[in-house]
């Protein structure tokens, strides 16, 4: 037998084993990279962001997949993911805000395996989750991402004014009429922003929604904005913005209502507890004034617009699986999601049923408002199914800007048919 | 080897390529394109190709992450049913008109000014670049919270000084002011470029015609409009032409200032792009919201350079 040399040996071996792993194109399991990468917003609780940041160690730790976690301002989110699918490279997992899913859904892995999981073990997913992330008609569609929390929009008021004037805490747009016109008179208007932002949105749809109205109907073709109740609706903003407000709301961006009710100017606003939270921690004077009320009813019943994030994974990633884990490690172990959910102080709520009457809400006496009892929460565009075509519609502030229009001199009835037309060109197309 | 009695050393391989490649590169036809080479494929890599995907997508129904298909000029033709693109276009030509037009105007007379024999020249030549240093969304965050209607610096001034009636205008809420507001940040941060351009440009005229003029009875008003401004022409077409391109597609200051608003009556093409292109997926149309002017430049291109080309030959 040929004996074999030493330098022969190693190169045969190398080669073979070289050949092997080239041809099955998976490197061995020691040189398998466990590492996934996360992209998420830079919430506006701060510290759920550090607190992610903790568990995603701890993650590391139990299961061996490294995790790294990048933040990216809320502005940005859609350029970013554009620039991802275009590319076919990037994150792992991302956060989808409201509607994403949609958006991005020939792009994202079917994670109702997950979903299901998860429900078995919290409580269904609450209705706007499920108007989010599950694509396609319920109970056959596909769940494209994992719901994560939700956010609501909520009255935030200056309590302390109130008591002084002694006035009534709202309960209807009207009341809130009533008493935006003695806040006026008291130099701390109402504060809602009627500009190109989404915060113009999230109150302007409560509102139409609440006076019976809608854009778009059930069939997602059907244009309804046309209506006695969206009239109804611009009226109450023309007197709100003449008696209530002050002409800056025209020009506010979404920090704008929070700015103004933390430095003492704003006597009422709507939007999420993110306000308060921010003025409570950062010590602020008008910290203790504020607190929130149960949202606002009209005659066509009590409505919110509630933000539901979700997590998904590209479908070009490499490490499905791992992904997966993650997400079951953060929302599906009770003690990690209820840290998480803590952490946020009430602007992360959990998204699943069992969990509504979480411990958060009773961290903060100021937070008994969030409670929402007989509140109905939907995303932007209700009742009308998620779509690319009802996403141009939020996008192109139709809603706010037929607002604008009328609140600034175009009639009601023009400013309505204007947004008609808008709305029935995108359908159209 | 000896051949004849003469020892001859053959040349070693190594040298005779160096002599080669030296005799290769001392030829035009070879060195010029080995020069060009790698300008032309930054600018294959980095312009080409992205304005080809881009012109593809605009004539495609692309939307991010969906296979897409040609369309034509369906996405061009449909922009214009848009009220927000027909605003978008008129918002175009008012802000490049009128941002232009005041650059070169001021641009002209910061430059004479700065020509003059100043007092620390060179460190006011310097503080007049500062708005174009400054990153454009930071320094428009400054303006910003200038123009806050309630506690802006700008209303706070003007009312301070008795010029407004309290509290002031509405700048980022109203259209008019709201376009104000935006063609006075572009003015400010534009103003660097022409001025020192400008400048450069008068630096470069011979003394001699001055003292011609002033030698024949020319005041200096009639120095500035015969001698001055012929000189400048050329210079002055140039900057002209590079500021009507980059005002034309300014993202920055709307973003951060309006957004768009009110009512889309500051949205610009980059703006307006943006929100259909990436905030609503639909990619096809904001390529060719981006490329509705394209035509419209090429042809200031072309017929800026040719009067340039004029002027110099």
């Amino acid at each position: 037998m040929e004996s074999i040399g030493r330098r022969r040996f190693l190169a045969t071996t190398a080669g073979g084993g070289l050949a092997g792993i080239l041809a099955a194109r998976v490197p061995p399991a020691r040189g398998q990279q466990r590492e996934i990468s996360y992209l998420c917003w830079n919430n506006f609780a701060p510290a759920s962001d550090k607190k992610l940041a903790e568990v995603g160690q701890r993650f590391t730790k139990d299961t061996g997949i490294k995790i790294r976690i990048d933040h990216i301002a809320h502005a940005q989110q859609a350029a970013k993911y554009a620039s991802e699918v275009q590319s076919q490279a990037g994150h792992d997992l991302v956060e989808m805000r409201m509607h994403f899913p949609w958006l991005y859904e020939p792009q994202l892995v079917d994670v109702s395996d997950v979903v299901a999981e998860l429900e078995k073990k919290h409580g269904k997913v609450i209705s706007s989750g499920y108007e989010a992330a599950l694509v396609g008609p319920a109970p056959k569609g596909v769940w494209r991402a994992v719901p994560q929390y939700h956010t609501y929009f909520v009255p935030t008021y200056r309590e302390d004014l109130f008591k002084k004037a002694g006035l009534k805490v709202p309960d209807t747009w009207e009341d809130l009429y009533t008493v935006g016109r003695e806040l006026k008179k008291m130099g701390n208007p109402v504060g809602i922003p009627i500009s190109q932002n989404y915060d113009s949105i999230s109150t302007a749809g409560p509102v139409l929604w609440s006076f019976g109205g809608m854009e778009v109907d059930r069939d997602g073709k059907t244009v309804r904005i046309n209506s006695p109740a969206t009239e109804q609706m611009v009226e109450w903003y023309k007197k709100m913005f003449r008696d209530c407000m002050e002409p800056e709301v025209l020009s506010w961006s979404d920090a704008s209502n929070n700015e103004s009710i933390q430095a003492g100017k704003a006597g009422w606003i709507h939007n999420p507890v993110s306000a308060y939270i921010v003025a409570r921690n950062n010590k602020m004077v008008t910290a203790d004034g504020i607190n929130h009320h149960r949202s606002l009813t009209g005659p066509g019943g009590r409505h919110e617009t509630d933000v539901p994030r979700s997590i998904a994974i590209w479908k070009f990633s490499k490490n499905i699986e791992p992904a997966k884990e993650w997400i079951r490690y953060l929302l599906g172990k009770r003690d990690v999601y209820d840290e998480y959910i803590i952490s946020g102080d009430a602007f992360n709520l959990p998204v699943y049923t069992s969990l509504q009457d979480h411990p958060v809400l009773k961290t903060d006496p100021k937070f008994a408002g969030l409670k929402g009892e007989g509140v109905q929460y939907h995303i932007y565009g209700w009742p009308a199914p998620p779509s690319d075509k009802v996403q141009l519609i939020t996008n192109s502030f139709i809603l706010p800007n037929m607002i604008a229009k009328a609140v600034t001199g175009t009639s009601t009835k023009e400013a309505v048919a204007w947004a008609d037309k808008e709305m029935k060109r995108i359908i159209s197309g | 080897m000896a051949v004849g009695g003469v020892r001859v050393v053959p040349a070693s391989p190594r040298a005779s390529l160096r002599v080669r490649a030296r005799e290769l590169f001392d030829r035009e036809w070879f060195l010029g394109p080995v020069f060009v080479t790698p300008a032309l494929l930054l600018i294959l890599l980095l312009v080409a190709y992205p304005f080809c995907m881009a012109l593809w997508f605009s004539l495609s129904n692309a939307f991010i992450g969906r296979p897409s298909h040609w369309v034509g000029l369906q996405n061009f033709v449909r922009l214009w049913e848009s009220d927000a693109f027909r605003q978008t276009f008129q918002n175009a030509f008012v802000f490049a008109g009128a941002a232009v037009a005041l650059k070169l105007v001021l641009g002209i007379s910061l430059a004479l000014l700065l020509n003059q024999q100043l007092w620390v020249k060179r460190a006011i030549r310097g503080a007049v670049l500062l708005p174009w240093v400054i990153p454009t969304a930071l320094s428009t965050l400054g303006w910003l919270w200038m123009f806050s209607s309630l506690y802006g610096v700008v209303n706070w001034t003007g009312i301070a000084l008795g010029l407004m009636d309290p509290p002031g205008p509405n700048w980022l809420g109203q259209k008019y002011y709201a376009m104000t507001a935006v063609v006075t940040v572009n003015v400010w941060r534009g103003l660097p470029f022409f001025a020192i351009t400008i400048l450069a440009g008068l630096v470069s005229i011979p003394r001699e015609l001055y003292e011609a003029a002033e030698a024949d009875g020319a005041g200096p008003v009639a120095r500035f409009w015969h001698v001055t401004l012929p000189l400048l022409k050329p210079i002055l077409a140039i900057v002209v032409l590079f500021s009507t391109i980059f005002t034309f597609s300014d993202f920055n200051i709307v973003y951060v200032l309006t957004r768009g608003g009110p009512i889309n009556s500051t949205h610009l093409f980059a703006t307006l792009s943006r929100q259909i292109g990436l905030e609503s997926g639909r990619i096809g149309e904001g390529a060719a919201i981006s490329l509705y002017l394209f035509p419209v430049l090429m042809f200031v291109v072309w017929a800026q350079l040719r009067f340039v080309r004029k002027q110099v030959y």
